[in-house]
């Protein structure tokens, strides 16, 4: 068997399949969840490329699949990056039985963790917009649920996501191009501008940004938390394929200095946004606006430590944007206008979920003991050495994405607000239950504990949990030799 | 046909065409219009890829079509447009294809220097349909005119794109992204008439 069909379509099939299954059992997500710690563990446990004997059978999965002429490779550098990938799968998964998310959400995300593999995967390794292009349509029915109109919010994700895929096509074409002749500087200025237009929409960067909190306005959170989760995150990884393949733009100091300072301006100007925000899914788009200007930040450092320091924010980030759209589907479910003043009663009533959401803003600002602190703390290193200012305008944004956090805190403990009553709940025979604080519901319990453990796990003993940076970083072999 | 009358008699067809678009109101004769807009493009095509390979696009924009046409014909009628906050009327989408036109004839032959595997006619047939269909997303609202706006920028970008690329692949993948824009767009139409999950 090849790592691409295990890897890449065996979940397209599944997913595809289970779209099919009428009935709401939760089959669908055991199944998906299943799958997902089954090919986390395949990935992390059996080798690419070598023959294992395992009683009277040999299993060998091999890192090439040709499909209409092209090749789709998953080499055993690739490992655990699809461990961590199927491993945050399956948290995703876990958490849309916590927030009881879309049925179609198991199946849908499945296919899109899919299709994002194969994007990895497909070879030349520009093709994968194609395949990002696919997963923002498939997304569109976990967005609009039948029997609900779609936003423009909706309509401008549509838009800006398609808008990148001529964008870097075309890029690429013009790369083979400069690979020719490096030294044409107009054609390196015209790739260079096309591939900063192209990633500028795949990232939702400044000023392509407006659908997130358009959107985070208009969909469930936590749906839109996988999609501000996994498409920045693996288109990012697709960016780093670029430096990697092309020595031109690994060895231009302009191009990374210029990212340091993109990403510094996205943190700038989502920080005061946030800070002056509130409405709680904006709050969330913002701060996974700055997750992403760090992303770019990260990159910006550029050589070994820009990759190490690129994974070491991806993960922890990753697991403060799952906290985050865990909490805010839960106050979305008791109060769906998210206003911070109608909010109180729900905050007070999940105290759990409040201080994880508070935990993970500040997580995001960069705040010490927290997950990506020690990512941060090589991206701020590296912004001084360049330019004090710009070390200052990424702590404001850090600073407005903290003062947040304070305005979200002033909500719950602050004097009582005229926050509307809570849905009511009833049980199977019609009679009315009292509403499910943290405190009683084990799942929130449990969700909390390993959330927190992780998170300054992350922040406190980067060395042991982060042990898996260099093996990631391995994926990139030009970048981090 | 790259230099050819035939060539300049299609680029001809396909700006008007596209202009049609922008300015038609029925969506009956939109349908038409987007069918007809691929053909024109199928034959902009032709010179780069072999028949069979083009006849894709071809097939897949008038499936596309077919699919927005279905949807459509089920649905009321929605009230006409009205000027919301930016002049949209007629007139001056006419005018903004205008200045899309005085751009494409300044860009596309400084594009055919640059690079000789995209003949004159192709790029102006491509930068036109981008230019247009960019337009068409800006100044037209609701999601059947998106998808138009969508399917119409991305064939002007396929008839570039396949004067320099003709993998397979990449044809197919982006027949998928044609076919689910479409479908896409439709689910978005239908979506407040379907029952809702219990």
């Amino acid at each position: 068997v090849s790592s691409a069909f295990l890897f890449a379509i065996l979940p397209i099939v599944v997913g595809g399949g289970l779209l099919f299954y009428r009935r709401d059992d939760g089959l669908r997500t055991y199944t998906s969840v299943a799958l997902a710690l089954f090919l986390a563990w395949v990935a992390w446990q059996i080798p690419i490329d070598i023959v294992m004997q395992l009683g009277p059978f040999s299993i060998e999965i091999a890192p090439n699949l040709v499909l209409f002429g092209r090749n789709f490779t998953l080499d055993e550098t690739q490992r655990v990056l699809l461990s961590l990938i199927y491993l945050a799968q399956s948290f995703w998964l876990l958490g849309a039985l916590l927030t009881k998310v879309s049925r179609l959400f198991a199946p849908i995300s499945l296919i899109a963790v899919g299709l994002l593999v194969a994007a990895l995967s497909v070879e030349p390794f520009l093709y994968a917009a194609l395949m990002l292009a696919a997963v923002v349509l498939i997304s569109i029915p976990l967005l609009v649920e039948p029997g609900s109109a779609a936003g423009r919010g909706v309509q401008r994700f549509l838009k800006f996501q398609l808008f990148a895929l001529p964008c870097i096509l075309f890029t690429g074409w013009l790369l083979t191009g400069v690979e020719a002749s490096p030294g044409n500087l107009n054609l390196v200025l015209r790739a260079g501008l096309l591939l900063a237009l192209g990633f500028g929409f795949l990232l939702g960067l400044f000023p392509f940004h407006a659908w997130i909190p358009m959107l985070a306005r208009e969909v469930n959170p936590y749906v839109f938390g996988f999609l501000v989760f996994f498409l920045p995150g693996i288109s990012a990884i697709f960016s780093l394929s670029f430096f990697d393949r092309y020595i031109w733009l690994r060895s231009n100091s302009g191009i990374h200095q210029l990212l340091l300072y993109a990403g510094s301006l996205n943190i700038l100007l989502t920080g005061l946004w946030a800070a002056a925000e509130r409405h709680l899914g904006r709050i969330f788009a913002f701060a996974s606006m700055a997750a992403t200007g760090a992303m770019l930040q990260a990159i910006g450092v550029s050589g070994a430590a820009g990759v190490q320091t690129f994974f070491a924010l991806l993960l922890p980030q990753a697991l403060a944007l799952w906290a985050l759209a865990v909490s805010n589907s839960q106050f979305w479910r008791e109060v769906r206008s998210l206003q911070l003043r109608e909010l109180q009663r729900s905050l007070r009533l999940h105290p759990l979920l409040t201080l994880a959401m508070l935990a993970s803003l500040l997580a995001i600002a960069g705040l010490p003991f927290l997950g990506p602190f020690s990512a941060h703390l090589s991206i701020w290193r590296a912004l001084g050495e360049r330019s004090v200012l710009v070390l200052v305008v990424s702590l404001a944004g850090s600073l407005g994405l903290a003062a947040a956090a304070v305005r979200i805190l002033y909500s719950w403990v602050g004097p009582a607000q005229k926050s509307p009553p809570l849905p009511v709940r009833k049980d199977e025979l019609g009679r009315v239950l009292p509403p499910e604080s943290d405190m009683a519901n084990p799942y929130v319990m449990i969700f909390f504990a390993g959330w927190v453990f992780l998170m300054l796990g992350f922040g406190v003993l980067p060395r042991f949990f982060l042990g898996a940076v260099p093996s990631l970083a391995a994926m990139f072999p030009q970048l981090f030799p | 046909m790259q230099s050819s009358f035939i060539g300049s008699v299609v680029v001809a067809l396909i700006a008007l065409t596209s202009i049609y678009l922008l300015i038609n109101r029925e969506w009956r004769w939109a349908i038409a219009g987007l069918g007809l807009q691929y053909l024109w493009a199928f034959l902009l095509i032709t010179p780069s890829w072999p028949v069979e390979l083009a006849a894709v696009k071809l097939v897949t924009g008038w499936i596309a079509a077919s699919i927005l046409g279905l949807t459509r014909v089920n649905l009321p009628d929605p009230p006409r447009e009205t000027l919301i906050t930016l002049p949209t009327g007629r007139t001056f989408r006419v005018l903004a294809a205008g200045l899309i036109i005085l751009v494409v004839a300044g860009s596309a032959p400084r594009l055919t220097d640059w690079t000789r595997a995209i003949g004159i006619n192709q790029a102006w047939g491509g930068l036109l349909l981008i230019g247009i269909g960019l337009l068409q997303l800006g100044l037209r609202a609701g999601f059947f005119r998106t998808a138009i706006g969508l399917l119409t920028l991305f064939a002007g970008f396929e008839i570039l794109y396949a004067a320099v690329e003709s993998s397979t692949l990449v044809a197919g993948l982006l027949a998928v992204v044609n076919l689910g824009i479409a479908l896409v767009c439709s689910y978005l139409l239908i979506a407040p008439s379907l029952e809702a999950p219990e």
